[in-house]
């Protein structure tokens, strides 16, 4: 079985990089912009499976990004988790219409069991 | 016949009758003193005097008779009545004088002279008739009157001084707090304003007093939420303290004011007059508000080079392969130990700076608050294996609440109950429905709270002292979760015996359904 790509957003290139060495310590791919403006077209080039998203981003914040998806019928699908060290994070995600939100610092457990859900659910209910 | 019965039949020349007797006896029995004086002889001297006279003036007859008036007024000359009293004799008319006389032993004593002329057929003055009282008490009386009058006008003058300093002292004070005052009369026509009311909101005195607050600045002041608090709220609630108002200024723009508003009482009683104190706190609110935003930025600064501090050790925890050795794996732990309290400490500081300026958001929603309970202690379970820690009874209500701050409460509290009974593994939660309040208690079996600490506890970085050198922390957990509660409109509260353990609990109002 091919390994899950992954596509990470992140204005914060320390996190960037310790999320992609996270993904790559537990089977993924991963594919990191440190730059939101293009990232729709990242997105539809990439073919992700799932999508990370930092929330507050110069230009396009996450909130921006996950709606600008989900109006997109190609890549409306894919499961996005919204990361915020912000308070009031998790209701702006997924208001936005996030899947899942995590506030940073995250656990890594956490971080791979949610995306292993996203992934399993998804899966599961495109196959119906 | 008794001696003035004599002397006035001697001054008739012994021609007395039995009338006269009578007459005699009468001027003796009388209290003034009663002398005559023949204008005839030289020096106008006295040829009769009664008893009363010897009385009041102490000298016997034989003293007396022979001699002129004055020698009553001893040395004492210099009395202008004398020259009244000369003029009249002179001119025989009937006068009144009162005048200094001198008892015989030396004693002054007010005398109250009449002396009026007795003339014969041919209209010459034969003698003076002078009738004496003593007015000494009297005299005292007036003086005695004067002087207190005098003193009292000087106190007056005095207090009258004292209160217009006074004034001139509260004007002063009225016109210096850095507080707009108004005073109002029960129809709200503006009696006074001080020199902070204009300035703040751009007015003169001459637009301002006499007017009708409503109509003051072309209605700027006819504001719905002022009418109520006057109208409404004041005549029952007397004072009102600290009632907010946002309004829109024509000129001056949008201010958040605190109001106090007082109708003064005397003695129980209203009088008519309403104090109204206005203090502009639309700055302070906006410093609040940047304060707020500046730690919400900070805190999302500091936690962002922290998830990688995090997710790196993390990785590294998970190096198994690299033949890494327990004290290493120990230390890794440590590191992330660290790291999650450094984390806690900056929500801490962003939820403390929310709290005191109250611009924490309540995300009101109906939730199950059993639920919520388990869950939050299920979650802290997992991370501190070997603990006993039980959930016992339910409530069955919905809260109206924001759940993610009510889970915050529990599990601060539970936390405590872990961290504050290192001796114990063993942590009680009991969830109650009481009336219409679910009441939910955490009892540890740890080392409890002393007395003079529990009364603190609940407060902004207080930390009991010995505490403070054993468990690192800020010391607001517990002033967090007690301002949570409260904004939801219950009360959190400790029972507690040193030694023996603690048990906080709280309650909150169920909703109506």
């Amino acid at each position: 079985m091919d390994a899950k790509k992954i596509m990470v957003c992140d204005d914060d290139q320390g996190v960037l990089d310790v999320i992609e060495m996270m993904l790559d310590s537990s089977g993924y791919t991963a594919f990191t912009e440190i730059n939101s403006t293009n990232l729709i077209s990242e997105i539809k080039k990439n073919e992700p499976d799932l999508i990370l998203l930092d929330l507050w981003m110069p230009v396009l914040s996450g909130d921006q990004v996950v709606r600008a998806i989900r109006a997109d019928q190609n890549i409306s699908h894919l499961p996005v988790i919204i990361l915020s060290a912000s308070r009031d994070g998790d209701d702006i995600a997924m208001e936005a219409g996030a899947d899942a939100f995590l506030s940073k610092p995250f656990d890594m457990d956490e971080l791979i069991d949610t995306i292993e859900d996203l992934l399993k659910n998804k899966k599961g209910s495109m196959s119906v | 016949m008794n001696t003035s019965q004599t002397n006035f039949h001697e001054f008739l020349g012994g021609q007395g009758d039995r009338n006269l007797d009578l007459y005699i006896q009468a001027l003796n029995s009388a209290n003034s003193g009663i002398i005559i004086t023949d204008n005839k002889q030289p020096d106008n001297p006295i040829v009769y005097c009664n008893r009363a006279f010897e009385t009041i003036t102490g000298y016997s007859r034989n003293e007396i008779i022979g001699h002129n008036c004055r020698f009553l007024q001893a040395q004492d000359r210099a009395q202008p009545e004398r020259k009244l009293l000369s003029d009249c004799i002179e001119q025989g008319l009937d006068c009144k004088v009162e005048m200094r006389n001198y008892k015989k032993n030396g004693d002054l004593f007010w005398n109250e002279l009449y002396l009026s002329p007795v003339k014969n057929s041919k209209g010459e003055i034969t003698h003076f008739i002078g009738v004496q009282n003593d007015v000494t008490a009297r005299k005292k009386a007036e003086h005695d009157l004067i002087e207190e009058k005098a003193s009292v006008e000087q106190k007056i003058q005095e207090r009258t001084k004292e209160l217009r300093e006074n004034q001139v002292f509260l004007s002063s004070i009225i016109q210096t707090v850095r507080e707009s005052l108004l005073v109002l009369d029960p129809d709200f026509t503006v009696l006074s304003a001080n020199g902070h009311f204009l300035k703040t909101f751009k007015v003169s005195a001459e637009e301002t007093v006499g007017k009708v607050l409503y109509e003051l600045g072309n209605h700027q002041w006819d504001i719905d939420l002022l009418k109520e608090l006057l109208v409404k709220i004041l005549p029952t609630n007397n004072p009102v303290i600290d009632f907010e108002v946002e309004h829109n200024f024509p000129h001056i723009g949008k201010k958040l004011m605190l109001l106090n508003a007082y109708r003064i009482e005397h003695d129980g009683q209203y009088k008519d007059r309403i104090l109204l104190a206005i203090e502009d706190i639309t700055d302070r609110r906006e410093i609040e508000r940047r304060k707020d935003d500046f730690l919400s930025i900070a805190s999302h600064e500091l936690k962002t080079p922290l998830t990688t501090i995090k997710g790196l050790v993390q990785l590294l925890q998970r190096m198994q392969d690299g033949g890494i050795t327990e004290k290493y794996k120990a230390t890794l732990t440590k590191v992330s130990v660290y790291v999650d309290r450094l984390n806690n400490l900056i929500s801490e500081l962003l939820d403390t700076s929310r709290i005191q300026s109250g611009n924490i958001e309540l995300h009101i929603e109906p939730f199950d608050i059993d639920h919520l309970v388990k869950d939050t202690v299920d979650n802290i379970a997992l991370t501190v294996p070997g603990y006993e820690i039980s959930v016992s009874g339910k409530s069955g209500a919905i809260i109206s609440g924001d759940e993610s701050q009510i889970s915050q409460v529990v599990n601060n509290l539970v936390s405590n109950a872990i961290k504050y009974s290192p001796g114990s593994k063993k942590i009680e939660i009991h969830i109650a429905r009481i009336s219409n309040f679910v009441k939910v208690s955490i009892r540890d079996f740890g080392m409890g709270i002393s007395a003079q600490d529990k009364p603190r506890i609940f407060e902004r970085f207080y930390r009991a002292g010995d505490i403070q050198k054993k468990f690192p922390g800020m010391g607001i957990g517990l002033y967090i979760s007690h301002e949570i509660i409260a904004n939801h409109d219950g009360t959190l509260w400790v029972e507690s015996e040193v030694g023996e353990g603690s048990t906080f609990s709280f309650t909150l109002p169920i909703s109506k359904k």
